[in-house]
């Protein structure tokens, strides 16, 4: 499903390279210089989070928050455009925030947020809507969270998983097995924040930052 | 609807229709002995590829295998197996058979599988932890585990803890999951039990449970503490399943052994229940069919008693399910174990929770040893000759036999046929030198894709190759119905139902002729190349009509096309019209059934060969399907025969 989106889906009339979303970008943030940032919302990086080459990361529709200590991997996709606005304006509503702002992407806030510790894995999909995704969370590869889904604290989604739009994920559950839904019952939350910690250290020494390119 | 690729599936002859008014029989031996008049009856009818039972006697080539002393096809169903050795397909440790009987049939290594969604376990430290899904640093690998340990699934996150199993060691896991009861509880050995009773700590101990458990059950009957416990009850001791079955036998043989036991007990039931010794071994003698113990029986008068006491093996039943109820309220359907998991479940006795092995909720699931696979060499079931035997060692998957039957029988590969108004000269036939004939499919593939639905009541041409894997030229004599059997019936013509094979030469020979051919270009080897490399259309064997007009080709009788050790021939079907209107009664009013539009012509088949002389034949063979053999000078002739199926595509509706 690594379906190649044109990075500017809206610049048909400017050939040039269009305007860089407004970041905000902390100062220890390990972003590689291959990534691809668009958008007309804010995108918001906070600390010591590791975002790897070709992970693109869009604020079309709303504001995209990464939290801190967090590893976006290779070609996952934040803010991604829905795959049926009406799912995702459906789940806008529900949730009371934005109005209309969903699917219009008329600057209602219609975003990605990112708590801390979270990994995105490779190729998977967030999409924008208000969605959550909470702390110590494993979007495994592949997976896809759908407009306004929010994922609880320590959840693990394995890999190919889909959470559909609008849902509520509780804490430390565990999607495994084309949907099926257990809890995680071991408490490692403690020990996987340290273990991750530990990965940032290593990938930062790996991955070349250019937060420059970005600013 | 998706797209058909022909097929050809071939009927093993164990399954003959002839025994389709007999209880299912795949032993063809039995067939050996049907009588001549079943053997013309045989003649006459026609294989329905639609009839229910055909459903399990069509295999691809590809699943049959051959008999060489029966000269006979054998399908999976026909072939008798037996096990070569038994291994673990997580560690690939074969086991011994011997210890199969007193170990079972599962892994008794550290091979484990997730209770819940199967992935296999990994034993980690309870202490430290680390994520497998996370890269460990190399200090975190190089730090020594301590404490206890867990098997963990790193799929779904499920760990040995959560059913309150934890181990010592991080080894020999198997060892210590059969001592461990869920929640950590030690499963005591008998011996053990026997010591455990004598210890009057722990009788005191039982007593001041069985108060507790009285008052607790007279207050608060829900207490989930007490889970299991009968209220009202007076219990002397709860003991686990395998306990109360050694006490309940150990009192059932001391009252076997002692004739006079009419103390007490249920002596109200008289000498006509089963509390009669005397009735009991005459029970007993009906199953053993010993009669010596009739006479000892005579001397016994009295009755036996019940158990009475958890020494004797007495149990209350545990009525009380509200701990259930309530786990089931607290956790709902989603904490149950599910149908598929217990399957998955060795049987764990000496639970008290669950007596039967069979645990209701997800949290009491163990993990699961794997079962252990088997390799097995199959034999013919009549000469009980082996016709596949595979390597001994687990790691190889090699074979040492293995009579394939594509090895011995012609495949049949089929292709539409375009009859394109101007059609290809036979120009571009006669250079071509591949033994399979892709050039000829290129240039007649016109409109016929491959797939494409079959115009109803239009003539359709398929080419069938039959291609010759044997050392010997064979004969092949095809019949089919002029109609296929079944409600939509379509016409079959075979235009060559008659023809020879040339023999399978080796592919290197073969090679080294084709270069020979192609470089020198002499005279010599252009005599003896057009017998190699026949393949003209139509023409017949002296290659006088190569430059026969195509149009004109498709005639009765004649070949398509040949090659090396293959032959081609044309059949032409007329599907029939699919339209389920009534027009004129019977069932043609029911609306079309799954895969109707499928058009499947029956083919019977028949190859006729010379063939070196065997050494001991098998003399049972079947009538008209076996080998029957002429013996000449160290020659025989051979035959097989059996009907197959082609599935040519589907009729558009």
């Amino acid at each position: 499903m690594s379906k190649r989106h044109s990075l500017h889906p809206g610049s048909s009339s400017n050939t040039a390279a269009p305007p860089k979303p407004p970041v905000h970008l902390s100062s220890s943030l390990t972003i590689a210089d291959s990534t691809l940032l668009a958008g007309t919302h804010t995108i918001s990086l906070h600390g010591e989070t590791v975002i790897h080459p070709r992970a693109r990361i869009e604020s079309h529709l709303g504001r995209v928050s990464v939290g801190r200590k967090c590893i976006v991997h290779e070609r996952a996709v934040l803010g991604a455009a829905p795959v049926s606005s009406s799912s995702a304006a459906a789940a806008v509503v529900r949730r009371g925030g934005g109005g209309d702002g969903a699917s219009g992407g008329d600057g209602a806030p219609a975003g990605v947020t990112l708590a801390d510790y979270v990994t995105v894995e490779v190729a998977a999909v967030i999409e924008a809507g208000e969605t959550v995704v909470g702390e110590g969370t494993v979007v495994g590869v592949g997976s896809r969270v759908g407009a306004g889904a929010v994922i609880g604290k320590h959840c693990t989604l394995t890999p190919h998983s889909e959470i559909a739009a609008g849902e509520v994920v509780p804490d430390s559950t565990v999607v495994y097995a084309n949907g099926m839904r257990r809890t995680d019952k071991r408490g490692v939350a403690e020990l996987k924040n340290k273990t991750m910690a530990r990965q940032i250290d290593m990938l930062r020494r790996m991955i070349p930052s250019n937060p420059a390119k970005f600013a | 609807m998706a797209a058909l690729t022909p097929y050809t599936f071939i009927q093993c002859p164990c399954s003959d229709s002839s025994t389709l008014g007999r209880p299912s029989d795949a032993n063809p031996a039995a067939n050996a002995t049907n009588d001549d008049d079943e053997e013309a009856d045989e003649d006459n009818r026609t294989f329905d590829p639609r009839a229910p039972r055909s459903n399990f006697s069509l295999y691809p080539l590809e699943y049959l295998l051959y008999c060489e002393d029966c000269h006979q096809i054998r399908c999976p169903r026909c072939v008798s197996e037996e096990i070569a050795s038994y291994y673990c397909p997580s560690c690939l440790f074969e086991v011994p058979s011997s210890n199969l009987k007193s170990e079972g049939n599962r892994c008794t290594r550290n091979c484990f599988q997730c209770p819940i969604c199967i992935g296999p376990l990994a034993v980690t430290s309870v202490e430290t932890k680390p994520d497998p899904s996370l890269l460990a640093a190399p200090d975190n690998a190089a730090a020594p585990h301590s404490g206890p340990y867990a098997l963990t699934c790193s799929y779904c996150h499920w760990t040995s803890t959560e059913a309150g199993l934890k181990f010592d060691r991080p080894n020999n896991i198997h060892a210590q999951l059969t001592k461990l009861r869920n929640g950590g509880l030690t499963r005591l050995t008998a011996r053990e039990r026997r010591e455990r009773r004598k210890d009057p700590a722990y009788r005191a101990h039982l007593a001041a449970a069985a108060a507790v458990a009285v008052a607790a059950a007279s207050e608060d009957v829900d207490d989930v503490e007490e889970r299991g416990r009968g209220p009202g009850i007076e219990e002397k001791e709860s003991l686990d399943v395998e306990t109360q079955f050694a006490n309940l036998k150990s009192f059932y043989q001391a009252q076997l052994a002692n004739p006079n036991s009419s103390d007490t007990g249920l002596t109200g039931l008289g000498d006509l229940g089963f509390s009669s010794p005397t009735s009991l071994s005459r029970i007993m003698s009906i199953y053993t069919g010993g009669s010596l113990r009739d006479k000892k029986a005579k001397s016994r008068v009295g009755a036996m008693r019940e158990a009475l006491d958890a020494d004797e093996g007495f149990q209350p039943a545990r009525l009380d399910e509200s701990a259930a109820i309530a786990a089931l309220q607290a956790h709902g359907f989603d904490g149950t174990s599910s149908t598929a998991q217990l399957a998955e479940q060795p049987v764990n006795i000496g639970e008290p929770a669950f007596p039967h092995g069979q645990a209701h909720f997800a949290s009491d699931l163990r993990p699961v040893p794997h079962l252990l696979r088997t390799k097995r060499s199959k034999r013919c079931p009549v000469c009980r000759h082996i016709i596949s035997k595979p390597e001994a060692k687990v790691q190889t998957t090699r074979f040492r036999i293995r009579l394939v039957a594509g090895s011995y029988i012609p495949s049949i590969a089929i292709r539409p046929l375009a009859l394109s108004p101007i059609p290809n000269t036979s120009s571009s036939f006669s250079s071509t030198s591949a033994p399979i004939p892709t050039s000829t499919s290129a240039s007649a593939s016109g409109p016929a894709i491959p797939g494409a639905l079959l115009e109803p009541l239009r003539p359709a041409h398929f080419v069938l190759t039959f291609k010759n894997p044997i050392f010997e030229s064979v004969k092949i004599t095809l019949g089919a119905p002029a109609h296929t059997p079944g409600r939509f019936s379509s016409k079959v013509t075979v235009l060559c139902p008659e023809f020879q094979i040339d023999a399978n030469t080796d592919v290197w020979d073969e090679a080294l002729k084709e270069g020979l051919a192609t470089t020198g270009g002499g005279a010599a080897s252009g005599e003896r190349d057009p017998r190699e490399r026949r393949r003209r259309r139509g023409g017949t064997e002296d290659g006088s009509q190569s430059g026969i007009n195509p149009t004109t080709q498709l005639e009765v009788g004649k070949i398509w096309e040949r090659g090396r050790n293959w032959v081609s021939i044309v059949v032409e079907v007329v599907p029939p019209s699919l339209s389920t209107l009534p027009s004129g009664g019977g069932d043609s009013g029911l609306p079309l059934q799954e895969d109707e539009d499928v058009l499947e012509i029956p083919l019977f088949v028949r190859v006729e060969w010379e063939a070196e002389m065997g050494g001991d034949e098998v003399g049972s063979v079947m009538p008209g399907v076996g080998g029957s053999k002429e013996k000449g000078e160290g020659r025989e002739k051979r035959e097989l025969a059996y009907w197959c199926v082609l599935g040519l595509g589907r009729i558009r509706r």
